[in-house]
């Protein structure tokens, strides 16, 4: 029972980590908060489900096709819902033209995809049934890989550095020649990959149902907000622990109890700490 | 006698007007009878009005073909209401006061009929209702409209009967999706229960999206429920009620709402056994019994249309109903030789048995819920032929 409980609190919260590791991606790169990220992740698992099942194109190049389709929509977000608002960040309008967008997403997928849940292939097949089920640990995989290159990425490669600098600093990063605008096209591709590929990997636990968009989109903040903005190592653990505790909340009190406990804490963690618990504080000039 | 010239005039215009009432009179009779179908027949509801419709083409063809009603063809006025209440009340009003409808038929879930019922009322608009929620239906408040599907307390009633009498459970988990239906349903179920004195071990309110339930089915199984009462319209959250019970090695029935037989189930439950012990509310006139024949009144129904009608991808009670609809208004115009309101609404106030494909209707001035709760019973939801299911076990 406890086993069944943990195998899908940690896939479920390893999905959430990689929605909030989508939203980070495209924050750090362009100081917007995209509401497209949980749409990437409900897309990733829409398009695997239709090249690999519907279209009966072979894994590997399906998964490589939903990234590549993902990838193009995190393009997209930065050409029509990012770049013209970007002059009048403090005016929040980002919260608009992206939400509209992934509005957009979500509606065109329910006109043409379904909108009823859609069966996602079996992958892999090894194990089936019980919490050792590739629908549990495909996800963990996934974001145990993202976690593992993006921290290489970062760390290890120049194209990492300079993703880094602008994330600090775009306008110093700029006044040193680096190409602020293609990182950022590049960012929010890469965010594109990521997102795909949480929806992509937790196919078989969330189906392909364009209704996952929404939720992932607002259980995929929570970990931004817990473990602090632009965190990637935040993002992960927040996730984990979102997942957790969701799964034992929906045991212990269950059925709509359980969400209202888990957004209680989420309420009681950053009126603790604003900054989440893995951010520090915001430095102010005076 | 002397005849004057106002006399004259007087007697022109009287004999004048007595000519003209019969050619009214004709000219009213020659008139299509114009029925109003409010269908969502596009948008994520469309699912049931596409059934329907195709019962209603397949009438309407059926009567105009021989020479239609008294010699009045039948005039389909149809509009798209996309499932949304505001579509569905603008297409009310238009097809009362643009095309002076005879008679309605639909719109065809309870969300747009709360919001449109009332309109035809205050029209006196004869109106066939195919919506479950009980407040649809008050002889004194609306006594246009006449219910030809079951209440949702006859549904909730037939699985109350099946869990008690046929399943023997003492304990039940019952529960509802986190939409206004599902927490209505699941409230008046638990109720339901309770005064019949099953013990209600587990109570819940799932959100259809949470990914695993696997939790809420382990807690269900941990409180002793001898079935599961699942209200819900979720095919995915059915689908994964029925994996959860799987992988938690738990074999009780799950016995409620037709979405559980739904052919979207049977792609996503992982393996086709999940979908066994799984009994959904049915009708006797769309069921198989034993030797895998309908009732014969519905089986010469399927062959007539074998072949021109696809049946495969709808629910056969959605199409029958569709049919008996029409012919009930047709009747109605055909036996009180008139298309008003009036005696349309006082013909369906004495229908007594009223023979019809999907169920035998009755109605009477203070009860216009016309289906008979002994005509629904529980069906094996992974069983469907030609939209329709064989008897779930417990039925002679």
């Amino acid at each position: 029972m406890l086993a069944a409980i943990l195998a899908a609190g940690i896939a479920v919260g390893a999905t959430y980590a990689l929605i909030g590791i989508t939203y980070n991606l495209m924050f750090s790169a362009s100081r917007v908060m995209s509401f497209t990220a949980g749409q990437l992740g409900m897309v990733g698992g829409v398009l695997g489900a239709l090249f690999i099942g519907r279209m009966g194109i072979p894994i590997i190049p399906g998964f490589v096709l939903a990234l590549a389709g993902c990838a193009a929509i995190g393009v997209v977000t930065e050409f029509i819902a990012v770049r013209p608002v970007l002059k009048a960040l403090d005016q929040h309008l980002y919260v608009l033209s992206t939400l509209g967008l992934a509005l957009m997403i979500q509606q065109f997928t329910a006109i043409e995809w379904s909108t009823e849940p859609q069966p996602f292939p079996r992958l892999i097949g090894v194990v089936s049934g019980g919490p050792f089920d590739e629908k549990f640990w495909l996800p963990v995989v996934a974001c145990a890989i993202t976690v593992a290159g993006l921290e290489y990425l970062y760390r290890r490669t120049l194209v990492g550095r300079a993703f880094l600098a602008i994330a600090e600093d775009n306008f110093a990063a700029r006044a040193l020649g680096l190409p602020e605008r293609n990182l950022r096209v590049a960012s929010y591709a890469l965010a594109g990959v990521v997102g795909g590929l949480a929806g992509f990997a937790s196919g078989e636990l969330l189906l392909a149902f364009f209704a996952n968009g929404a939720m992932l989109n607002f259980l995929g903040f929570v970990p931004v907000a817990l473990g602090g903005l632009g965190n990637n190592r935040g993002a992960l653990i927040g996730g984990l622990a979102l997942g957790i505790f969701q799964q034992a909340a929906n045991f212990i009190v269950g059925g709509v109890f359980a969400s209202v406990a888990v957004f209680t804490v989420f309420i009681l963690v950053l009126l603790l700490r604003p900054q989440g618990l893995f951010g520090a504080p915001v430095a102010r000039r005076v | 006698m002397i005849l004057s010239r106002r006399t004259l005039a007087k007697g022109t215009i009287a004999t004048a007007a007595a000519a003209s009432i019969p050619a009214q009179v004709r000219a009213a009779d020659a008139e299509p009878i114009r029925i109003g179908w409010l269908a969502a027949l596009t948008g994520p509801l469309a699912s049931p009005s596409i059934g329907f419709d195709r019962g209603v083409q397949w009438a309407t063809n059926e009567i105009n073909a021989k020479g239609g009603v008294r010699g009045r063809k039948i005039e389909l006025v149809i509009r798209d209401t996309q499932g949304e209440p505001t579509k569905a009340v603008n297409a009310t009003q238009e097809v009362i006061s643009r095309h002076k409808v005879h008679a309605i038929w639909g719109p065809t879930n309870s969300g747009e009929l709360l919001a449109t019922t009332p309109i035809m009322a205050r029209a006196k608009v004869p109106s066939l209702v195919a919506g479950v929620v009980n407040s649809l239906i008050d002889p004194v408040k609306f006594p246009n409209a006449f219910r030809v599907t079951p209440a949702n307390s006859q549904w909730d009633e037939a699985v109350r009967n099946y869990a008690m009498k046929v399943v023997k459970a003492k304990k039940v988990a019952v529960f509802g999706d986190a939409t206004g239906y599902g927490t209505a349903a699941r409230d008046d179920s638990v109720a339901g229960f309770v005064k019949a004195g099953v013990e209600v071990v587990y109570s819940g309110i799932i959100d259809p999206a949470l990914p695993d339930i696997m939790p809420e089915v382990l807690r269900m199984k941990n409180a002793g429920a001898e079935a599961i009462i699942p209200w819900t319209v979720s095919s995915g959250l059915a689908a994964r009620l029925m994996n959860a019970r799987a992988e938690a090695n738990w074999n009780v029935p799950i016995v409620g709402h037709p979405v559980l037989g739904t052919g979207e189930i049977g792609k996503l439950v992982t393996k086709p056994e999940n979908w066994d012990k799984v009994y959904i509310i049915g009708y006797k006139s769309c069921s198989f019994d034993a030797t895998g024949k309908l009732p014969p009144r519905t089986q010469a129904f399927v062959d007539a249309v074998q072949g021109k009608m696809p049946l495969q991808d709808t629910s056969l009670w959605w199409v029958v109903s569709g049919v008996d609809s029409i012919r009930l208004i047709a009747e109605a115009v055909d036996k009180t030789g008139s298309s008003d309101a009036d005696k349309i609404i006082a013909h369906w106030n004495t229908l007594k048995d009223w023979p019809g494909l999907y169920g035998t209707y009755s109605f009477s001035p203070t009860e216009h819920n016309g289906y008979k709760t002994e005509e629904i019973v529980m069906q094996r939801a992974n069983s469907a032929r030609d939209g329709a299911f064989a008897l779930a076990p417990g039925y002679a």
